[in-house]
């Protein structure tokens, strides 16, 4: 990984440095071209003036008096033999065409490479200008200096922080592979190592610590729900068997046979039940019904609930009424939200006293939510107990002997959140006071329309028909 | 009734066609698709019982779907072990005329084909009801035991009205809370009981004679014999 990076770096410096030593190379390339180009130019100047005696005097004296410095002059006769200059004979391998030409020379102390040399023809004389190439050597050689410097310490930069950074990956990767693996052999209250930086890791071990935490909500969930299942599937299986081996063994009257095989017929019944009401549940929580929804009524779904219960609260002497502001339009599932609001209302009923008060009123909400509250004067739940009852299976204490299995509250907590919605629980003193809200939008909201008054008028008349209070 | 059966499960099978012949119908069994196929195709039945899922190639609503195509109306009652509601629906689009849930009570399943029977007899919506000495006319609302008119509430109307549809039948109290109530779902309650007290009340609390019958671990029926 390091090295790749090194390797990365690296490429990417050439690939800055190459253009650069080009350009530089062409710049100095051209001037060093004009430079001879004038020198040679002076140099035919004296000759077109003076003549060639001239010239090779000219190119003598320099030579002596070193002005020449690291110029290389050779003035030769048409026969290549040379007149004057600080170079013995004339390069073998140059042509004697004007122009300007790379070559290498050797004169004589100094051998030069690479050497940029002009010639020019002047009547029967051959001129040669040209250049040692060693002042720029040392700038050149810095620029290679430099350039391997640069690698060097990208290399051994790189090299030493990738091995820094790995050994920390490393470090933290292995102990999130101690974690998960903690994890695989099912011991679920592991979490990912964290700290308070915000680099990548971190925020990844942080989601996937969330995930652990629903994982474990879920897992706990489901092994509450299969033991909850275990055992309230146990009581009517026990009972069916009884009843059966007793049948069997006692083996009694015809009509003793009948009955007990009704009540067997029962058990069976409550069995299938469970069933119905898990399956339902995990058809809830799968979110398979939202495709189900329509708009609806709410205020209409409820009184037809109302109406529902209104005998059985009748023959317990509960007073069961109903209030809505009039009609108000909901996208649901009917037959949940149905199911949701008898469970709620026979819930009130299973607790509310003999004599007791049931109300179901449903109101729109400020913020663009519908609730349909139903509250009644039954004993109410322990704080304590709020969270738990929306539970499957679990039943409160205030529910031994009553009927029920413990699924009506989670299917009701279910049916709200698949509506976007929530349940709440709260205390009356005495009485229980539930409230299903579900989410509308605001273009539902309740309009102070004739139609809406008039059905406004109409809930009232069937709040009358639903109070049954002596 | 000719009722055809086309169902895999040998159990569920002789379990049906023996209460289907004790109730007095006549009945046909396929065990899988092709057979179901081909009888129903072939025969004139009045109720068609179809299992949903079924072994090959051919399933109970692909059977119900090519029967539909073809123009063959008889009534369907599709029986399945699936209890959630899409499946229902989609049962019930394919061209279903009812939908049972294994497990289920045989005398649920003989009201409904019952009923199926009935309604693809051609009810008349507005032509009035009687039974024994009880009338009732839907185009009025009145309805009247011999000579005395009993007042109803709207709820209390339509409930009376699905049993003398139906009457001489059992009529469970799921079927009463599907067509009465729309509900659809066991309330798990004696609630509907309560509302059958309540108009038993009104209807039959003063005569001597009783119309609307428990019928023990299935249902209730209106009728008018002994």
């Amino acid at each position: 990984m390091a090295l790749g990076y090194v390797a990365l770096g690296i490429t990417a410096l050439v690939l800055f440095a190459a253009p650069l030593w080009y350009a530089w190379q062409v710049t100095i390339q051209d001037g060093r071209s004009e430079i001879l180009q004038a020198d040679s130019q002076r140099l035919t100047d004296v000759y077109r003036r003076d003549g060639g005696d001239a010239l090779k005097n000219f190119i003598a004296t320099r030579v002596q008096m070193q002005i020449a410095g690291d110029r290389i002059l050779l003035l030769t006769d048409s026969a290549l033999q040379p007149l004057a200059g600080n170079l013995s004979h004339w390069p073998g391998n140059l042509p004697t065409t004007q122009g300007n030409y790379r070559i290498n020379i050797d004169i004589g102390e100094r051998a030069t490479q690479d050497t940029l040399v002009h010639v020019a023809q002047l009547g029967q004389y051959f001129l040669l200008v040209g250049r040692d190439n060693k002042l720029f050597a040392p700038l050149e050689r810095r620029f290679w200096y430099g350039l391997t410097a640069a690698i060097a310490v990208l290399s051994i930069a790189g090299l030493l922080v990738g091995l820094i950074t790995r050994r920390a990956l490393m470090s933290r990767i292995y102990s999130i592979g101690q974690t998960v693996s903690a994890i695989i052999h099912g011991d679920l209250k592991h979490r990912l190592p964290t700290h308070l930086s915000d680099d990548e890791l971190n925020t990844l071990a942080r989601t996937i610590n969330g995930m652990l935490d629903q994982i474990e909500l879920l897992v706990h969930g489901v092994r509450n729900v299969s033991n909850s299942i275990a055992h309230d599937l146990r009581t009517p299986l026990a009972e069916l068997r009884s009843r059966l081996e007793g049948l069997a063994l006692v083996r009694p009257s015809p009509e003793t046979t009948f009955a007990e095989i009704d009540g067997a017929v029962a058990d069976v019944d409550r069995v299938i039940h469970i069933f119905d009401a898990l399956l339902r549940l995990a058809e809830i929580d799968a979110g398979m019904r939202r495709s189900g929804f329509v708009s609806l009524d709410l205020a209409d779904l409820a009184a037809t609930a109302v109406e529902f219960y209104a005998p059985a609260a009748e023959v317990r002497n509960i007073a069961l009424t109903f209030h809505a502001d009039g009609p108000l339009s909901v996208s649901g599932d009917p037959i949940l939200l149905a199911q949701a609001l008898s469970n709620l209302i026979d819930n009130a009923l299973k607790y509310a006293p003999e004599n007791g008060v049931i109300d179901v009123a449903v109101r729109h909400r400020a913020d663009t939510k519908a609730e349909i509250a139903v509250t009644d004067n039954g004993p109410g739940i322990n704080d304590s107990e709020k969270t738990k009852v929306v539970e499957r299976f679990y039943r409160g204490d205030a529910s031994r002997g009553t009927p029920g299995v413990g699924l009506g509250l989670s299917l009701v907590q279910a049916v709200a959140k698949l509506h976007g919605g929530t349940l709440e629980l709260s205390n009356r003193d005495p009485g229980l006071c539930v409230v299903l809200v579900l989410a509308c939008g605001e273009a539902h909201a309740v309009s102070k329309s004739p139609a809406a008054a008039s059905e406004a008028a109409s809930g009232a008349a069937l709040r009358n028909t639903a109070t049954t209070a002596p | 009734m000719k009722i055809l059966l086309v169902e895999d499960n040998e159990r569920v099978s002789q379990f049906v066609i023996k209460g289907l012949l004790e109730a007095g119908h006549t009945a046909d069994h396929a065990a899988n698709g092709r057979d179901g196929m081909f009888l129903a195709a072939s025969e004139p039945y009045d109720v068609i019982i179809m299992d949903r899922m079924l072994p090959g190639d051919i399933d109970g609503l692909a059977i119900i779907e090519v029967l539909r195509k073809t123009g063959n109306r008889t009534p369907i009652l599709i029986l399945s072990a699936l209890s959630e509601v899409d499946d229902r629906i989609r049962g019930l689009r394919s061209g279903g005329d009812d939908y049972l849930t294994k497990p289920f009570a045989f005398g649920e399943l003989l009201a409904r084909l019952d009923a199926l029977h009935r309604r693809s007899q051609g009810v008349d919506r507005e032509v009035p009801l009687s039974v024994g000495n009880l009338h009732m006319d839907p185009m009025t609302r009145r309805v009247t035991r011999g000579e005395r008119q009993i007042a109803l509430q709207p709820r209390e109307f339509k409930l009376l009205e699905y049993l003398m549809r139906h009457a001489e039948q059992v009529v469970t109290r799921t079927m009463l809370l599907e067509h009465v109530w729309d509900y659809h779902f066991d309330p798990q309650t004696n609630v509907v009981d309560v509302h059958i007290s309540k108009l038993r009340q009104k209807i039959d609390a003063e005569f001597e004679r009783p119309l609307l019958r428990t019928v023990r671990n299935a249902g209730y029926m209106v009728t008018a014999g002994d």
